[in-house]
């Protein structure tokens, strides 16, 4: 099975994009844009490019992500094919966060329901049942009776103390990636190295930008923002996580990383700046994996990552076109993106 | 019964305040499948926002429902009209209050239970703390130097809320675990007791309030917990009469909400088919049965009077992909229906398999399981679990009859062949008549199947395919041929000339055809036909040659039984009856088991697959209540 993985994966591997490509994209007349699109292997982009619709387009991009995910976990089982049905699971845990933003506003169900991202066969939640909870405590509650119990029960009892939907969001997206992380755990004694670096890039990228998030745009004290951190042993384990977490600005953090990542995110001027630089480094390992002999797991989600970093700059294109922004502007935020996917 | 139903489609138009009337009504009527409807002349869907509403309504009436409970059956008064739009939204607000007020309660009750878990932990707690051998008294100081907190938090979360802790010189000690909480005392300075309480808020944190008298006199502490029970059991009776003064209070309005909810609902279902209209107007299409197009005509005339528009119009030939299948089905056959649907829905002017396909799989059941012992077994296992099962029992039932049939036919009871003579013959005696018997079978069958597709292929407007293809009547000479020829060859017939030169041109005429209706190059060409018409001959020969099968299980129900006799007959009395008695056990459920896999496979490979598309659309009525 891993020779056919490693057969869909080199296959796929010609779908990514050159810097050419989006410079193509980005130059090309609206009538070509939905054949560029499906000729660059997007025919779910392509498909909907008239409408125009910014929320379709994010549906687009995901549906994109979720048929490509679908073919490559079909040879996959065990830890691997539970590994890769996870990481698709972060597009939920998305839905999970605008359910309860729509309920904190008191959104009309309908027009929640219209909000979300369309899972496919990937899709656990029941979001008709959902959306038609009356309030947070009664969507929290059916929450915890579903898939995501583990992630939700922890985010609740938090809120129910704090009544804060930043804690909310913070508890949920911490318990997604601990969860990410103690799946990853079995498949880097497997896959060994390749995967482990993938899983080091993602996870010390996401502690580090939400250490200088928490700790320095919502002011909160080093203590809370370790709680809140992903558990690591990765370049940043949770020793050096305390000691970075304790320091008072983030240049001192930046100096006390490891000389690895210190270099990565050298003079970066800003958090944005810290995320894009690390993405760019995950982005290279991730080209390193792809092309390498490693096992088949590693380079399908190497692949993945990158795809979606194509995916990221697209939205950006497409984006920057329908508000006609001028193409130097666009070139800046898409290279430079600074949100992530979900 | 071996075909759907004629339907009409029809396209009503009526002013947009009655959709939710002549949704209604067609509900009533019972037998309208509602159809995408999308003409470019009304391009707005007025039926969106009514059905968000609606699903607004229902979820609310429904957990309110299921909440208050209690609420008697539902009756529908005859001339009651569907709410509006404006209606539901009423109805949203109201129930949006009584959900709150409910929710409350409801709340108050959560709440209760809660705190009944608490003071159970802290009774358990009691214990833990009495033996910490601290003075808590002096330990909970308020004023004193270090800030404590004893409560509860996820236990998979101490080690992580430990390190956190001690970077603001806190420490943490778990001294219970119950369920997933770890019970835990954190001390720290008080200075950073906020850093402390931020964090913890963030951990789920839930902090036990230690009574005054638990600082001091564990009597005194039970002594309270004691009391504080009973304060909360009073607090119980006190919110389960508040619970029922609701119920008391909004029973009728809730009745009045489900009977809205109901009538509301079938403009809400087509809503997903598709409703659409313009400004006043508004459109619904879909199908209804050819026979009931005046009752229809007459209940709208009855309802509207005129304020209406009817369009009705037979489908085409080349729109019968569209049309829905209705089916009507007596009610012994309806068992087998589900059998049949899970290969496929029949296609609308598609010949219908059910009816033959319940006689031909009960008759191959019964000739490959055929005992007395064992189909009365099956029969009154069926009977039994009749309540159980509903009417997919009946399917068990008729199976055990007809096992039982071929027991007196074959003349074994359990196993045994020597208790009753056989009517017809024992298949073990006679084996070679078994398998020409089902191979004959086969051939019949096939032939069967044959003339269904070529029926079906005619009726479906491909004439040619009917004529001409393997699975039409040219397959069809060419296996009478072929099959003439071998029983010639076999010395069964004396027709072997013309049965060669009958197979030769239906294979010819196959060869031909396949030739016309491959567009390729001429390399392509032969190699397409020459590989599908021997496909065809080699497909035919295999597919009956399958139903060897029947004779071979056949034998095998008899051989079976033989190694159980073996087996039973090297033991003493009681062995060799319960040797008997399991043995037979293993037989009706194994081999029962296989033999019902294998009757269904030879129906669905040898069979369906020849002549039955199965990928129709299945009829689907609006209904008043109970539908999806």
């Amino acid at each position: 099975m891993s020779a056919y993985l490693n057969t869909r994966v080199s296959l796929y591997s010609g779908r990514l994009w050159q810097m050419a490509d989006f410079e193509a994209v980005l130059k090309i007349p609206d009538a070509e844009m939905a054949d560029a699109l499906g000729s660059r292997g997007l025919p779910q982009l392509a498909a909907g490019f008239d409408h125009r619709d910014q929320r379709s387009l994010e549906q687009r991009i995901i549906a994109e992500v979720l048929d490509e995910t679908k073919v490559l976990i079909r040879p996959l089982t065990g830890a691997a094919r539970s590994f890769l049905i996870y990481w698709t699971e972060r597009f939920e845990v998305s839905n999970v966060k605008t359910l309860l933003r729509g309920k904190m506003t008191g959104e009309r169900p309908a027009a929640l329901i219209n909000r979300l991202t369309p899972m496919g066969a990937f899709g656990r939640l029941d979001v008709q049942d959902l959306a038609h909870a009356e309030d947070v405590s009664e969507l929290l509650r059916r929450l915890e009776a579903g898939p995501y119990a583990g992630i939700v029960r922890h985010a609740r009892r938090a809120f129910e103390e704090s009544h804060d939907p930043f804690i909310l969001d913070a508890a949920l997206d911490r318990g997604y990636y601990e969860g990410l992380a103690h799946r990853a755990q079995p498949l880097e004694n497997e896959a060994g190295a390749a995967f482990r670096r993938l899983m080091g890039t993602l996870i010390d990228r996401i502690n580090l930008v939400w250490m200088l998030r928490y700790r320095f745009n919502y002011n909160l004290p080093p203590a809370q923002v370790y709680f809140l951190l992903v558990a690591s042993h990765y370049s940043l384990p949770s020793q050096r996580l305390r000691e970075l977490a304790s320091l008072g600005s983030p240049e001192a953090i930046l100096d006390g990383l490891p000389e690895q990542l210190r270099s990565v995110l050298r003079d970066a001027p800003d958090i944005p700046g810290v995320f894009a630089r690390m993405e760019n480094a995950a982005s290279e390992t991730a080209t390193k994996v792809l092309h390498s002999g490693a096992p088949a797991i590693a380079r399908a989600f190497a692949y993945l990552i990158l795809r979606e970093r194509d995916l990221r700059s697209v939205r950006a294109i497409l984006r920057g076109r329908a508000l006609d922004l001028p193409a130097d502007d666009i070139r800046v935020a898409m290279y430079q993106t600074t949100e992530g996917i979900a | 019964m071996f075909r759907a139903e004629p339907l009409v489609r029809i396209r009503l138009l009526m002013l947009a305040s009655e959709a939710p009337d002549a949704a209604l009504e067609l509900a009533r009527f019972g037998i309208f499948s509602p159809a995408q409807y999308a003409p470019p002349a009304l391009s707005e869907s007025p039926a969106e926002p009514y059905r968000d509403a609606w699903l607004e309504a229902e979820s609310r009436t429904s957990k309110l429902v299921e909440r208050c409970g209690g609420l008697g059956e539902l009756t529908i008064p005859e001339g009651a009209a569907a709410p509006t739009l404006a209606d539901l939204n009423e109805l949203n607000d109201w129930l949006k209050g009584v959900w709150q007020a409910c929710l409350s309660a409801h709340e108050g009750e959560a709440r209760i239970q809660e705190e009944v878990r608490h003071l159970d932990a802290l009774e358990e707690t009691l214990g833990k703390l009495e033996r910490l051998n601290v003075d808590l008294a002096q330990l909970l100081r308020a004023d004193g130097l270090l800030a404590v907190n004893i409560g509860s938090l996820p236990s998979a979360s101490v080690k992580r809320v430990g390190e956190a802790l001690a970077m603001t010189g806190s420490l943490v000690s778990t001294f219970d675990h119950v369920g997933d909480q770890a019970y835990a005392v954190i001390a720290g300075p008080r200075e950073r007791h906020d850093e402390v309480r931020g964090l913890l808020s963030q951990a789920g944190w839930r902090e036990l309030p230690v009574p005054p008298e638990l600082r001091t006199h564990p009597k005194e502490a039970r002594a309270w917990l004691a009391d504080e029970r009973k304060r909360v059991e009073e607090l119980n009776v006190r919110e389960c009469a508040a619970m029922d003064t609701l119920r008391g209070k909004y029973r009728s309005g809730l009745e009045e909400a489900r009977l809205r909810v109901t009538l509301g609902r079938p403009l809400a279902e087509a809503a997903t088919a598709g409703v659409r209209g313009r400004g006043g107007l508004a459109g619904l299409s879909g199908w209804v049965p050819r026979r009931r197009v005046d009752e229809l005509k007459s209940s709208l005339e009855g309802r509207f009077h005129g304020r209406y528009w009817l369009d009705i119009e037979i489908p085409k030939r080349e729109e019968a992909g569209q049309v829905p299948s209705l089916v009507r089905y007596p009610v012994w056959l309806k068992p087998f229906v589900p059998l049949v649907k899970s290969y496929g829905v029949p296609r609308y002017g598609e010949f219908d398999p059910t009816l033959p396909f319940a006689f031909t799989y009960l008759l191959l059941f019964g000739a490959m399981f055929g005992d007395i012992g064992h189909g009365a077994v099956i029969l009154l296992l069926s009977l039994g679990l009749f309540k159980k099962m509903g009417k997919g029992a009946w399917i068990g039932v008729a199976a055990g009859t007809v096992s039982m049939l071929f027991g007196l036919l074959y003349g074994s009871i359990f196993g045994y062949e020597d208790i009753i003579h056989p009517l017809w013959m024992s298949p073990l005696h006679h084996p070679t008549q078994m398998l020409t018997l089902a191979v004959s079978f086969g051939v019949g069958f096939i032939v069967l199947t044959l003339l269904v597709n070529a029926r079906n292929k005619y009726t479906a407007g491909h004439v040619e395919e009917a004529l001409f293809d393997s699975t039409g009547l040219a397959g069809l000479l060419f296996y009478l041929g072929a099959v003439g020829g071998v029983v010639s060859m076999a010395g069964g017939a004396d027709l072997a000339t013309p049965s060669w030169m009958l197979a030769g041109i239906g294979i010819t005429i196959v060869a031909l055809y396949k030739w016309i209706e491959t567009h390729a190059s001429i390399g392509e060409r032969v190699l397409v036909t020459s590989i599908e018409t021997l496909e065809t001959g080699i497909n035919l020969f295999a597919n009956t040659l399958s139903f060897m099968r029947v004779a071979a299980f056949s034998l095998n129900h008899v051989a079976l039984a033989l190694a159980v006799f073996t087996l039973a007959n090297g033991m003493g009395t009681a062995g060799h009856w319960l040797t008997i008695v399991l043995g037979n056990v293993v037989i009706i459920v194994l081999e029962g088991g296989i033999v019902a896999i294998q009757a269904l496979r030879l129906m669905y490979y040898e069979g369906f697959s020849r002549f039955f598309s199965g990928d129709g659309t299945e009829f689907v009525p609006l209904k008043l209540a109970g539908v999806k």
